[in-house]
Parts: structure tokens; C-alpha cells; sequence
């Protein structure tokens, strides 16, 4: 139970990106496909924080009295997912309205249907 | 005292200024990429000939190295961001005439942020600092291949979109995985622990970065997104995307692969790689009949031999990268605003509806065919001293297997030439159809392109004009001590 209990984290972390990469791969809807984009960025978030996290530890501020460094989480990769979830949204938002146009323009969302070109 | 973060920090106000001026005038707003461009190419080419002597280390905040995130203005950095400058100088003077329809002012704001994260890129010396600007270039191409808004753009946006997310969180994982193993962002600082590790451990954060800066760089065979986004963009989009995106990605890739992770054991499969790049590349754009595509898979290939020619790994070959990596951005642009303005003559992006353009636009057709026998390597254009160079060093090496290789790339340079010279010959030698009245492309348009044409004849037959900093760049990317030393001290 220990590897569980150590590695809960990382299992979840990389539970979601695979998650997100099947549906990625695997629908043809465009909306579904977001969603899945989305799921594999909140993934890589959670492994990010999970990279700096200490268990029952707390935010390193220095100022607070009886707090032992052994007890302060890493700062960096919680500053690191503040950026990754703005890039994040984003990209979301553009693909949402690109989806949206689509929509709009020509009635469609199934990516087999919109193929036109090739190789 | 220019510093360098002014090249990043001015054309990034600069490009939320837009709007604002967009409101009093639309078309004075067109004038603010030309403007943010012009003072990027002078403070870059104010500092160039300081960091040949020795690069120029930024720490923002106030820390030192390897606590804050630290700009790295070495040769080759400052040298690309020259290029950057001078291309979207260039094409933006193009798109004073040729953007004309749709949201034109939205269009200026995200191509000047476009050119804002590429020369973050190549001047950053942090890992995540680079992720960061690296998105903001992504971002800022995926939502302009879209322009036109018509369906072949937003196909390929989301195509674009959907692989570049995918590389962008690969890259993330691998980035996340770095700090784990040596609890720093900064590339000096990592470099210098790279030697106190299990190379093991590093394999899987190496792979994975590789992979998501490759898919920008449009290595084989992550590449599916590049034909599609470059033919359906506006050409004035193609020519930064095909000029300088891919470029950019590249140059992230190669500073990974010498500085960060020292990887010599990877060096051979990029050999390989790049080949493979450069083959496939060429053979699909021979095959092709529209021009626009034809040209983005003419990209492929030569970001082939670009990565072939670094990838050997000698102070002669990685020059010739380099210069071959000016040479194509150059001539790439070059090709893709002539043909932006035959497309938009004839109607059509067919090479049969080029037919007759030499008496139809003579002076367009001139810019095209310079840029075309520049790509090809024909003397006295600056693709040949480029082709040379990377011939040359490959050829000194002695071993057999290159020996092998580089005859492989020259065979691809025959196939470049036949299917460039179709369109040559289609547009001077074959009768067109009754419109043989002469009118040309605007004259802002003709200036951008005369612009290219002259780099590329005075870099062409003076090409000691750049030899020498392309040498001190190459011996920055070969040098890595030197790199962490002048960033840790």
C-alpha cells in the first residue's frame, strides 16, 4: 500500500494524460476532442504540482512561526501550473472558437466529414 | 547601453498598442508591426557585433543566474532575432497592402505577438521561459492560419491546433520531468548537473522534450500539420510560419540536443532524421500542383537538411546550417509573397494558372524566380555558398557513411531543382491565356520583395558578409563549457 500512497499523485497525473490521449486519438468529434485536450492539460498540471509536492506539507512562507522547511512544498512548479493553466485556457478558447465557426460556416463538427485535403 | 530584453519588451507593448490605434485609425494600426520591426532590426543589429565578442547575460529580478529567469544574447540568438526582425520587417510592409479584407487590425496585434514569442525563444535561457514563449508563437499561428476563416483554414487550424497541443504538453511533461531530476529551469545550470546524473534518468525528459519542440519544427514525422497550415494560411502568414516557426522550433531542438542535455549519442539518429525529413519532403513537393503546398512541403525538405547539416556536429557543418537556415528563411519568404500576389492575379493556386505570368507580372515573376533558383543552390544567390558549405564539411569528415549521405542530399537538391524549374519554365515559357495585360503587384508588395532579392544576391556573392558570425554561433552551439560558464560565471 505504501507504493500506492506515495505514488497516488502520479498515478492520477498520468491516468488523466492517458485518458486525454485516447480521446484525442480516438473521437471524431470536435467538441469531444477539445474535452480530451483538456483532460490531458489538466494531467500535466497535476504531475507538475505533484513534482514539488510534500505530503501534509504547506506554502513556504517564511514569516510563520514552528514551520520547518521539511514541511514547505517546492514554490516553482505551482508557479509553473499558474502559467500552464492560462496557456491552457487559451488554447481552449481558440479551439472552442474555431469549433464555433466551424459550426457556423458549413454545419459540421465530425472531423472525418471536414477532410478535404491530403497528402 | 541597448539591452536585450528591449527586443522582446518593445514589440510586446507595441502589439497591445494595436487596438488602441486601430480605433482611431484601421489603417494606421497596419503601421505598428512595421514600426515594432524596424526598431527590433536595429537594436539587434546594434548588438551583434558586441555579442560576437562575448554574450550578453540578462537576469530579470534582480538574481543572479541560476535563481531568476536569465535572457542568453549569444551569436546565434541575437543573430536569428536579427532575421526575425528583418523578415517581419519585410512582410509586414507586404501586409500593408495584401491584408486588406477580414479583421485586419486583430491581424497586426497577433502577428506582431507571433514575432514577439519567436524572438523570445531564441533569446531565453530558461527551460520554462522557453515553453512559455514558445506557446505564444504556437497560439498566435494556429489562430492566423485561420484568417480567411474559410474552410481549408479552419481545417487546418484545428489540425494545427490539435498536433501543436499535443507537442506543447509533451513538452510540458518533459519539462516537469527535468525539474524532478535536477530542480532547476535554468538551461546553464541544468547543463552543468547533467554530468552528475544516470544518463538513464534523462532519456525520458530528452524524448519527450525532442518530440514536442519537433512537431513545431516539423521534423519527420510529426510533420502531417505543416503542408496543410502553410497552403490555406494568408501568404503573407505563410512566409513567417514557413520562414520563421519552424525555424524557431528548430533552433529550440538544436539548443536542447548540444547545450542542455550535451547528447552526442542522439546526434547520428538526427543525422537519419533529418535525411529521411529532407527526402520525404522533396518527393512530396514534386509531386504536387498547387503551388502553395508545393512550397510548404519544399519546407520540410529543407528543414531536412537543415537538421542533417547540425546534427553532423562539426564547426563547418553547423555553419552551413546555420547559413542554410538564413538562406532558406530568406528565400522561402521571398517565394511565398511573389506567389501570394500571382495566386491573387490568376485566382487560382494551381502551377498551370502560373503559365504566361512572366509577361503578365514581370517583375513579381523575377522575385519568384530569385527565390527559387536561391533554394535550388544555383550561383549567385545564397543558397549556393549555404549548399556548399554543408557539402563541403560533410565531405572532409572522410567517412564513408557521410560520404553516402551527402550524395543522398544532393540527389535531393536534383529533385528540388526539377520541380522548381516546372515552375520557372511554366511561368516564362508556356502561353497563358488571353489576359497578357501587365499589371503588378502594389508597390509596398514590390518593395518587401526587392528587400529579399538583394539579401539574397549581396549574401550570395559576398558571403564572407555572414561567415563569421555564423562560425561564432556555430562555436556557441558546439561549445557548451563556454555557455554555462558565462551564465553561471
Amino acid at each position: 500500500m505504501s507504493f500506492l500512497r506515495d505514488y497516488a499523485y502520479y498515478i492520477g497525473a498520468f491516468g488523466l494524460v492517458a485518458l486525454g490521449l485516447f480521446t484525442v486519438m480516438v473521437k471524431h468529434n470536435l467538441i469531444k476532442l477539445i474535452i480530451g485536450l483538456s483532460i490531458l492539460d489538466t494531467g500535466v498540471n497535476l504531475f507538475l504540482i505533484s513534482v514539488g509536492y510534500i505530503s501534509k506539507g504547506t506554502a513556504p512562507i517564511f514569516s510563520r512561526p514552528g514551520l520547518e522547511p521539511a514541511n514547505m512544498v517546492d514554490p516553482v512548479p505551482q508557479a509553473l501550473v499558474l502559467t500552464a493553466i492560462v496557456i491552457g485556457v487559451a488554447v481552449l478558447a481558440l479551439a472552442l472558437s474555431l469549433a464555433i465557426r466551424l459550426h457556423k460556416r458549413f454545419g459540421v463538427l465530425d472531423l472525418r466529414k471536414i477532410r478535404e485535403q491530403r497528402w | 547601453m541597448v539591452s536585450p530584453v528591449l527586443l522582446v519588451a518593445v514589440p510586446l507593448g507595441l502589439a497591445f498598442s494595436v487596438p488602441l490605434v486601430g480605433l482611431a485609425s484601421k489603417r494606421g494600426a497596419a503601421f505598428v508591426p512595421v514600426v515594432a520591426c524596424l526598431f527590433n532590426l536595429i537594436v539587434s543589429i546594434r548588438l551583434l557585433p558586441r555579442v560576437l565578442d562575448e554574450p550578453i547575460v540578462t537576469s530579470i529580478g534582480g538574481f543572479t543566474p541560476p535563481f531568476c529567469i536569465n535572457l542568453f544574447a549569444g551569436p546565434v540568438g541575437v543573430l536569428l532575432s536579427t532575421l526575425i526582425a528583418l523578415t517581419g520587417f519585410a512582410v509586414s510592409l507586404y501586409a500593408l497592402a495584401y491584408i486588406k479584407s477580414g479583421p485586419t487590425v486583430r491581424y497586426h496585434t497577433i502577428y506582431l505577438i507571433l514575432l514577439v514569442g519567436a524572438t523570445g525563444v531564441v533569446l531565453t535561457g530558461d527551460v520554462f521561459n522557453l515553453f512559455v514563449f514558445f506557446e505564444i508563437l504556437c497560439i498566435s499561428s494556429y489562430a492566423l492560419v485561420a484568417y480567411f476563416g474559410d474552410r481549408a483554414g479552419l481545417e487546418s487550424a484545428v489540425k494545427y491546433l490539435v498536433q501543436g497541443s499535443l507537442g506543447s504538453a509533451l513538452l510540458l511533461i518533459g519539462i516537469g520531468l527535468l525539474y524532478g531530476v535536477f530542480g532547476s529551469l535554468n538551461m546553464a545550470d541544468i547543463a552543468a548537473k547533467m554530468g552528475s546524473v544516470d544518463r538513464m534518468s534523462v532519456f525520458v525528459p530528452m524524448a519527450l522534450i525532442i518530440g514536442g519542440l519537433g512537431v513545431e519544427a516539423a521534423i519527420f514525422p510529426l510533420n502531417a500539420w505543416l503542408p496543410d497550415a502553410h497552403s490555406s494560411a494568408p501568404s503573407s502568414i505563410s512566409a513567417i510560419l514557413s520562414g520563421i516557426a519552424i525555424e524557431v522550433g528548430l533552433y529550440a531542438v538544436v539548443r536542447m540536443v548540444f547545450t542542455v542535455f550535451g547528447a552526442s549519442s542522439m546526434l547520428l539518429f538526427l543525422v537519419f532524421l533529418g535525411l529521411l525529413t529532407l527526402l520525404v519532403g522533396e518527393m512530396c513537393a514534386f509531386a504536387q500542383t498547387n503551388i502553395k503546398r508545393m512550397l510548404a512541403y519544399s519546407s520540410i525538405g529543407q528543414i531536412g537538411l537543415i537538421v542533417f547539416a547540425l546534427a553532423m556536429a562539426t564547426s563547418g557543418s553547423v555553419s552551413g546550417g546555420l547559413f542554410q537556415l538564413v538562406s532558406h528563411t530568406l528565400s522561402k519568404a521571398l517565394l511565398f509573397l511573389a506567389a501570394g500576389y500571382m495566386i491573387y492575379r490568376s485566382g487560382s493556386t494551381e502551377i498551370s494558372s502560373l503559365e504566361g505570368m512572366g509577361k503578365r507580372m514581370p517583375m513579381t515573376s523575377l522575385a519568384f524566380t530569385v527565390g527559387a533558383f536561391s533554394l535550388v543552390g544555383l550561383p549567385p544567390f545564397a543558397g549556393f555558398p549555404s549548399k556548399f558549405l554543408i557539402v563541403r564539411a560533410a565531405l572532409s569528415e572522410g567517412e564513408t557513411l557521410l560520404t553516402v549521405l551527402i550524395g543522398l542530399v544532393l540527389l535531393a537538391t536534383v529533385i528540388e531543382g526539377a520541380y522548381f524549374f516546372r515552375v520557372v519554365q511554366a511561368i516564362y515559357f508556356k502561353k497563358g491565356g488571353e489576359d497578357t495585360t501587365r499589371r503588378e503587384a502594389p508597390a509596398v508588395a514590390l518593395v518587401s520583395m526587392f528587400v529579399f532579392v538583394v539579401l539574397i544576391l549581396v549574401i550570395g556573392t559576398y558571403p564572407e558578409l555572414v561567415t563569421g558570425a555564423l562560425s561564432s554561433g556555430a562555436s556557441e552551439l558546439l561549445g557548451r563549457a563556454n555557455y554555462i560558464g558565462s551564465v553561471l560565471g
